[in-house]
């Protein structure tokens, strides 16, 4: 069985992760890449539900079936770090019954700043922050976004609401971040969304082409 | 000490909440009752667990668990392939069993990367063909026999993670709280103990389990929009 290549998606509640795995699916099945989504919900099905409605009823981009929701139990960081084993029955059967699948994207349900994704879950770890949790975001650390692979600072069309400077904020991301790449987004224009497509297909995919490259359709 | 413990560490191994088999996601049916607002308050909590260990557990989980783990013993295939196909069937209810296969696959899953046995890899072999759902109380006893751990100490384990499932399901769902839980958990001791005892010699085929209210519970809460737990 071979092994699907995956990206974990961790952030504290609101900060926008479901709706940029909205955004990311859109522009990597335009080139040709076949995903699947495990939505960790704390308490409801709603984000999976929406995910669902949104990316394969309504726009055909991938079967509804590979849209999953699952419940943590209470624990999101559990279930996506010490003991990720509900996931990794999941993500089991899915490589099994879908060898053609190109990524696997797990979202973590909200939340807080320690949040890390288990290696042997995730090949590759999106952290998100959010602006309208404030400027201080960057500076404050923690595991996620000190350790992830892609810092996302996302909602930036937020920042002259909530008095947030997104200067201090690229400034302490950087310095955090010690070189490591990090982003700003904004999911209601599209800011930043093919960049970090760019980061999956090159660090994630290693610029593969699709599976089903040269498949007529 | 007269031998070098390594059964009793195992035991704990297994039976430690950390022990990743994702049990930490399952309620047992605590969360649909909740809902339905039939248990509430810590004294309905421990007439469920009573109810679970006698009317569901000691029959159906015990029973199929140490039978396994004899039939470990003697390398009977066919014996633990049909105690897999029993313990899928005796739970009705999807969300149930799709539990039970996952938390048992990832036990065995564990157990094997650490644990050369013959008869646990002629079992994740099984599960990886799909002759085998890999239910989690044949798992436990293919695992427990695999590491030395004796048949009563096993059912033992097998009562105590239930009931310390469940407890720490009730404590995040803020029916009861911590000191309670503890209370409840030693309250229910001579329960498992009696439910262990009652449990030793059957055979396959006088495995039974009969908790209605809870399975209903179960069905509705598998199609529910908002829960923390997968059953």
């Amino acid at each position: 069985m071979a092994r699907i290549p995956r990206i974990g998606i961790g952030g504290p509640v609101g900060s926008g992760k479901s709706m940029l795995i909205e955004r990311f699916v859109p522009v990597l099945a335009r080139d040709g890449y076949r995903v699947c989504i495990i939505s960790n919900d704390v308490i409801s099905k709603e984000d999976a539900d929406r995910m669902r409605q949104n990316l394969a009823t309504d726009r055909g981009l991938l079967p509804e079936n590979m849209v999953i929701g699952l419940a943590t139990g209470g624990c999101p960081h559990t279930a996506i770090r010490e003991d990720p084993s509900m996931n990794m029955a999941v993500i089991e059967e899915i490589e099994r019954d879908h060898p053609g699948l190109d990524l696997i994207i797990i979202e973590s349900g909200g939340d807080n700043i320690t949040t890390t994704f288990s290696p042997a879950l995730a090949d590759y770890f999106i952290y998100v922050v959010d602006v309208a949790g404030g400027d201080k975001y960057p500076r404050k650390r923690g595991l996620g976004i000190e350790n992830c692979d892609l810092l996302v600072i996302n909602k930036t069309d937020l920042a002259p609401l909530v008095d947030a400077d997104l200067d201090v904020m690229k400034r302490d991301a950087a310095e955090v971040r010690e070189g490591r790449p990090f982003l700003l987004t904004n999911c209601k224009t599209g800011e930043g969304i093919g960049e970090a497509c760019g980061h999956i297909v090159r660090d994630v995919l290693f610029d593969a082409p699709p599976k089903g490259a040269g498949e007529t359709a | 000490m007269d031998t070098d413990g390594l059964p009793e560490m195992a035991m704990m191994q297994l039976s430690d909440s950390a022990f990743p088999a994702g049990l930490f996601a399952a309620s047992n049916g605590l969360e649909g009752m909740f809902m339905e607002k039939k248990i509430t308050t810590a004294a309905e909590l421990a007439e469920f667990g009573r109810a679970c260990l006698v009317q569901q557990l000691g029959p159906g989980d015990c029973v199929i668990l140490a039978n396994v783990i004899d039939y470990s013993k003697s390398r009977n295939y066919a014996g633990i392939a049909e105690a897999d196909a029993v313990c899928t069937a005796i739970r009705t209810v999807k969300e149930s069993r799709d539990a039970s296969r996952m938390s048992g696959v990832q036990l065995a899953r564990c157990v094997g990367g650490f644990c050369d046995d013959e008869v646990l890899g002629w079992y994740l072999g099984q599960i990886e063909g799909g002759a085998v759902s890999g239910t989690y109380p044949v798992s436990l006893g293919i695992c427990s026999n695999a590491l030395g751990i004796e048949k009563d100490r096993a059912v033992i384990m097998l009562l105590y993670g239930f009931v310390a499932g469940t407890v720490g399901a009730a404590l995040r769902l803020g029916i009861i709280q911590h000191m309670e839980g503890q209370r409840i958990i030693h309250d229910l001791k001579p329960v498992m103990g009696r439910v262990a005892q009652e449990s030793a010699g059957r055979g396959i085929d006088e495995v039974w389990q009969f908790l209605p209210q809870v399975e209903i519970g179960q069905m509705r809460h598998e199609k529910l929009d908002s829960r923390m737990f997968i059953t």
